[in-house]
């Protein structure tokens, strides 16, 4: 997967209306690169078959 | 009795002394009162100390127990709450720029008045709970038993005051780590209960699906009492759980309890020797006292840092994204640079990390058939030193964090199951190291029972920071 540079970083901030400081633009990079690389390499077989639950409110046992 | 011996005392044996009446409630506030403002300037563990409305329901306290009216233990108790919830009338900072002051309390203030504590104030935290932001508006929270160190985030006040005697016991909130990690670094008890255990009405949010406040006290048994108080369904929040809370009941020992060591904790080049021996000891401790003690393997837990990491900052940026608009220079740098990471999160990779989720969970559920207790560091080495900076100066230091502090204690966020820090040893520096337990869903009584039964045939939680 290919790091997004701190100008394309920048431009999707203000797609959503966000402005990034100049001072904090490398870190922001780092960090949204350092998570995307990190999840894109994530793999499991019951990958495409387990659905997503966003609380567990009932013990499944 | 001294003072400071009182200020020590548990909440079971303050509660007994107040029954005798071989002591007021408001002594004990005056005590504590007094030890805050003595003390609490080098530690930053207040932001606000309610020292008047402290004193009039200590009175209050004790003329109900003069008056013969019916109290549970908590009755008089001085507790405190991490600045994240809310108090009729008394400020809201939620350690950053927020100067709120509610018209109404929070369900776990609610329930802890109700109970009859006495609120002593509010406590210092990271920057609205997230973690690791340098500048600290209310000061630097410090580790009482080394003043050079991190106390632990985000409920720093909450492990600081307890560790210190400057209340008895406290309220932390948890969203990937924050009750157990203050616990483990300042030598304390904290539980972080199922998710749905603790109402989250009037608890300032970060991620709605993770979040839950729960007690942090000197040793198992105050914290279960604690958590017997503010637990349980509550109208004001539809996702509380109607499953029964359990009273409270110690088991002699660890007959017929199954512990797994998770393999991958321990076998793992962060952890440090003297926690990898302290936490072996205390599994060997519970063995000698009838637990059967296996090693189990959760390879699927080394992902858990970057899951959490990926759906606690999208959720959090959510809640942010008006604030980040309008008042991003009042954030501490650290916390603004991650709520924009979070804001620009791809969709298809926060659903993989929610699959993820759902994978991470299945595996340790799946192991609560062999065993009854996880155990695991709490942390892979006792407190950091005060940080500068943030450090995150390349995308490998970013990499190196996910598989740090949170690592060791997401997986049981994410699995929405509870989770315990109890004391088990300190580093020939003189820094606390705990041990963390994780049960079934719901089944709090459990880790009580494990970690009060451990907690009888060892002492590392009756030790107390010189101050």
């Amino acid at each position: 997967m290919k790091d997004l540079t701190s100008n394309e970083v920048r431009t999707q901030a203000l797609a959503l209306g966000l402005e990034i400081l100049e001072e904090d633009l490398a870190e922001v990079a780092f960090r949204l690169n350092a998570l995307s690389e990190t999840l894109a390499a994530l793999e499991h077989p019951d990958l495409d078959t387990v659905e997503y639950r966003a609380v567990f409110d009932t013990p499944e046992y | 009795m001294s003072d400071t011996e009182l200020a020590r005392k548990s909440l079971t044996e303050l509660s007994a002394l107040l029954r005798a009446k071989a002591l007021s409630s408001v002594e004990l506030v005056e005590i504590f009162l007094k030890r805050i403002q003595k003390i609490d300037p080098s530690l930053h563990s207040y932001i606000t100390v309610c020292a008047d409305e402290a004193l009039r329901s200590a009175r209050q306290a004790d003329e109900a127990r003069t008056s013969g009216a019916p109290n549970g233990l908590l009755h008089g108790i001085p507790v405190a709450i991490k600045d994240q919830m809310h108090m009729q009338g008394v400020r809201t900072t939620a350690g950053s720029f927020l100067d709120s002051f509610p018209s109404e309390d929070s369900t776990v203030v609610a329930r802890l008045k109700s109970a009859g504590a006495i609120i002593l104030g509010k406590l210092n935290l990271s920057e609205f709970a997230f973690g690791g932001n340098i500048g600290h508006p209310f000061g630097t929270p410090r580790n009482p038993w080394d003043t050079n160190h991190q106390p632990g985030h985000s409920s720093s006040g909450s492990g600081i005051a307890v560790a210190a005697s400057l209340c008895t016991a406290a309220i932390g909130e948890d969203t990937g780590g924050s009750i157990r990690i203050p616990a483990a670094w300042c030598g304390i008890t904290g539980l972080r209960p199922t998710w749905g255990r603790v109402s989250r009405y009037g608890i300032q949010p970060i991620s709605w699906s993770m979040d839950q406040a729960g007690p942090m006290a000197r040793s198992v048994e105050d914290c279960a009492q604690v958590f017997q108080a503010i637990s349980g369904h509550d109208l004001k929040d539809p996702s509380t759980s109607h499953y029964p809370v359990l009273p409270f009941t110690p088991k002699p020992d660890l007959r017929g309890i199954r512990i797994g060591i998770i393999k991958e904790s321990l076998d793992n080049d962060l952890v440090h020797s003297e926690v990898r021996a302290a936490v072996e000891k205390a599994a060997n401790v519970m063995e000698e006292i009838g637990a059967t003690v296996s090693d189990i393997s959760l390879p699927i837990l080394e992902k858990a840092g970057v899951v959490s990491a990926a759906i606690t900052d999208a959720d959090g940026a959510f809640v942010h994204r008006h604030w980040l608009r309008n008042r991003s220079s009042e954030y501490d740098s650290v916390t603004r640079r991650r709520l924009l990471a979070g804001s620009l999160m791809p969709s298809q990779l926060l659903q993989k990390a929610q699959r993820f989720r759902v994978l991470i969970r299945r595996q340790i559920i799946l192991a609560f058939q062999n065993v009854d207790i996880l155990l695991s560091p709490t942390q892979p080495t006792a407190a950091a030193k005060l940080e500068t900076t943030s450090g995150l100066d390349s995308k490998d230091a970013v990499l190196q964090k996910f598989a740090g502090p949170r690592g060791a204690t997401a997986p049981f966020n994410l699995s929405a199951v509870p989770a315990i820090s109890i004391p088990c040893g300190f580093t020939s520096a003189g820094l606390p190291i705990g041990l963390q337990l994780a049960s079934r869903p719901f089944d709090e009584l459990t880790l009580f029972q494990t970690g009060h039964s451990y907690q009888q045939h060892t002492s590392w939680h009756n030790r107390h920071p010189s101050l």
